[in-house]
């Protein structure tokens, strides 16, 4: 009986501690871990907000990629968790919370803050892809195109950046002739190969039929064009890639580029920071986008959601917060290279500022990487397919078939 | 009256107060933490698992649905990986249970031996099996880098350039890149045991054997080998489950690719599991992987078990 009273009075306390350390003013928001320039500033976001209403105070949680995922599920499965949570907005991903019922709808806020009059529309877009609903507040947007060495295109006769698929091969072709790999990738990590497959499936595609194979609405393998992308993919991982590339990550090959050891690499926007930190001469490499013949730019978004179990009023006046002119304009560059806010610019640009908000400014519409489109059994598979035509061990007019064969079979 | 055969022993009846005093029942209570905390983090588990190889969950859905053997007619008959990890694995413990324990038993031979620095050497051979494993994957990924590592910078030195292989990235080879490493690792463990083992020979009979004429290899096939049974079967079996859980050099070198060519079944119910998030196929890969493992380890707990009873150590 003493053991029984110890106990309860024990769990009593700790219910007591635990009750007082989530305060009803205070804002939860997991994350993956942020970079030092991205942390400095949300500190510094989080203190002001924190100063504009007293009682508030935001408490931020960061865990590595796989840690925060696996962090999100436990919590959706207990009805617990932050107010708020980044999540890439791509089906295989932030798609999984939404349907698992782990995001607040954000229609009335959107109609309460006027959110969308300050929105770029390319990010705006991903709040729009789960209806009836919106879901997610834009926190990122991130475009991916090609990053090019203006030395090495001299070098191979190559005047000026190609405006067409057919211009960017008769490129390759030249860059090879001078004994210059054209491109370089990581193919150690999946994901990194996987981007030259995704823009050829947009340029041999087109936009509608590239949905719809990312839909798995039809089917792969009596979709022409996708066997086509797939040979033109082992076109340009046999011909034209600097190699052996299997073996080493995007870091290696993005120091490979650096080294000049290739002309061109397929990379986000964060990458300017890189170049312009990591290299003597940035204003060396240039940017375009991979001329896939759409209107529609390569890139991912990133939104914040609000969790339906938390304090999403206060989670969507954070957010108005830091959607603000003011806070994008004076963070510009912390979480990318253009903020989420079309109302910001930067005040001296840079020849990779004047690339990118080119970029954003010139499409009005994305496609997302494979690997945010898919579900993630089909990426895995989609991977493992990519990487065994890039190491012909399969052939690549077998690959759609295999690919669709997975998706018949897996339930 | 009642007629007790002589040869008849009739115990007095113990109550369970009885027992708390007597030294088994002391030695059950110093047990019970252990067992608690084995039941709460590894048999729970266990069961957890098999129960979940039998239902479709993604970690999100608050419900799970049983699917019967769906999951194993899935990996055994539609999964385009499992076979190949199976492959690997069965690969992986066949060359382990060979390779690093020769090794470890050559390394234990020259050790033993009254050499200036062996003590020292012994413990550089033994260093890399306190190094953790993902440590051990990062340092020989830098050395297989195809164009900054040191075996690409060597065959080039000695102008062999156009002999680099892709060490990682070449399918039919990877695997094999991955065990160098394994090895690098473990051959120390194997040689510790040995040595131990070694210091059990009789150096009479050693030298018994010599005085009537027998050569190097005649002791060590017929006096050392023979001596140390015990010792290689334990280094063998050990061998066999650490190799069964063979699982952060692999991603920490590979991730399982290129093509999952390099892929395992620890390695393949993890990915499953933690990263597509299948957590039904993934508990199933596990469980395959589970019966592997306890085939091998009864047979040898049993031999282990009759041993002990040999030797008079049974309770």
């Amino acid at each position: 009986m003493k053991i029984l009273r110890y106990t309860i009075a024990i769990a009593g306390a700790l219910a007591a501690l635990t009750t007082a350390n989530v305060r009803a003013d205070e804002l939860v928001i997991w994350s993956r871990t942020n970079g030092p320039a991205e942390d400095k500033a949300l500190k510094q976001i989080f203190s002001e907000f924190e100063a504009a209403n007293p009682g508030v105070t935001i408490k931020m949680e960061t865990r590595s990629v796989d840690e925060h995922k696996s962090a999100l599920r436990i919590a959706a499965a207990s009805k617990a968790g932050p107010d708020l949570y980044y999540m890439w907005a791509g089906l295989g991903l932030g798609g999984e919370f939404v349907k698992a019922g782990m995001s607040a709808p954000v229609d009335e806020y959107y109609a309460k803050y006027k959110w969308n009059e300050r929105l770029r529309p390319l990010a705006d877009a991903y709040t729009t892809l789960y209806p009836p609903n919106r879901h997610g507040v834009p926190y990122q947007l991130n475009g991916e195109a090609i990053y090019y060495n203006k030395e090495l295109f001299k070098k191979a006769g190559i005047a000026q950046p190609p405006q067409s698929y057919d211009e960017l091969v008769a490129a390759a072709a030249k860059l090879k002739q001078a004994g210059i790999p054209a491109i370089t990738f990581g193919g150690s990590v999946n994901w990194h190969v996987m981007r030259l497959m995704d823009v050829l499936l947009e340029t041999k595609c087109g936009a509608k039929a590239h949905d719809a194979l990312i839909a798995m609405t039809v089917k792969w393998s009596e979709t022409t064009c996708a066997t086509d992308a797939f040979n033109e993919f082992h076109k340009w991982t046999s011909e034209y890639t600097l190699k052996p590339f299997m073996s080493y990550d995007q870091t290696q090959s993005r120091k490979l580029f650096e080294a000049n050891r290739a002309a061109m690499m397929l990379e986000g926007d964060w990458m300017a920071n890189q170049l312009r930190t990591e290299t003597k001469t940035p204003q060396e490499f240039g940017v375009f986008a991979f001329p896939t013949g759409t209107d529609r730019l390569y890139g991912f978004g990133v939104n914040f959601y609000i969790n339906p179990n938390g304090k999403k009023d206060l989670a969507a006046k954070f957010l108005d917060y830091f959607v603000s002119d003011k806070v994008q304009q004076e963070n510009l560059g912390a979480f990318g290279p253009l903020g989420v806010n079309k109302n910001v610019a930067p005040k001296n640009p840079d020849v990779f500022d004047k690339a990118w908000f080119g970029l954003f400014d010139q499409y009005k519409a994305s496609f997302v990487n494979g690997d945010q489109g898919f579900p993630l059994d089909v990426t895995t598979e989609y991977w493992r397919i990519i990487n065994a035509v890039a190491t012909d061990t399969m052939e690549s007019g077998k690959a759609a078939a295999a690919l669709q064969a997975f998706i018949d079979k897996r339930g | 009256m009642v007629v007790v055969p002589s040869d008849t022993i009739v115990l007095p009846r113990r109550s369970w107060r009885d027992g708390l005093t007597s030294a088994q029942a002391q030695g059950w209570i110093l047990l019970a933490p252990a067992l608690a905390i084995y039941a709460g983090f590894a048999l729970y588990p266990m069961i957890e698992v098999f129960v979940l190889s039998f239902q479709k969950w993604n970690g999100l859905s608050p419900a799970r649905e049983f699917v019967g053997f769906a999951n194993y007619i899935f990996i055994f008959r539609d999964d385009p990986v499992f076979w190949m990890a199976l492959g690997n694995t069965v690969i992986w413990t066949a060359l382990a249970i060979v390779i690093p324990p020769i090794l470890g038993f050559l390394l234990a031979l020259a050790l033993n031996q009254a050499l200036p620095g062996r003590n020292a050497l012994r413990a550089v051979f033994y260093l890399p099996v306190v190094i953790a494993p993902i440590a051990v994957a990062t340092m020989w990924k830098w050395m297989y880098d195809p164009f900054f590592g040191l075996f690409s910078t060597l065959l080039t030195d000695i102008g062999f350039q156009s002999f680099i292989p892709d060490w990682l990235g070449n399918r039919r080879i990877a695997l094999y890149s991955i065990f160098a490493g394994y090895v690098w690792q473990h051959a120390g463990f194997s040689m510790v045991l040995f040595l131990a083992g070694l210091q059990g020979v009789s150096d009479s009979l050693v030298e018994a054997a010599r005085m009537d004429g027998a050569s190097r290899f005649q002791v060590l096939r017929y006096v050392i080998l023979p001596a140390l049974r015990t010792t290689t079967t334990v280094v063998v079996v050990l061998s066999l489950i650490q190799s069964l859980r063979a699982f952060d050099i692999v991603y920490g070198m590979t991730l399982g690719g290129p093509a999952q060519s390099t892929q395992m079944l620890a390695l393949w119910a993890f990915t499953q599991s933690m990263q597509i998030h299948d957590f039904g196929r993934g508990a199933a890969v596990a469980v395959v992987l589970l019966l592997m493992t306890i085939a091998v380890i009864i047979p040898y707990l049993l031999w282990r078990a009759r041993n002990d009873k040999a030797q008079g150590r049974s309770a």
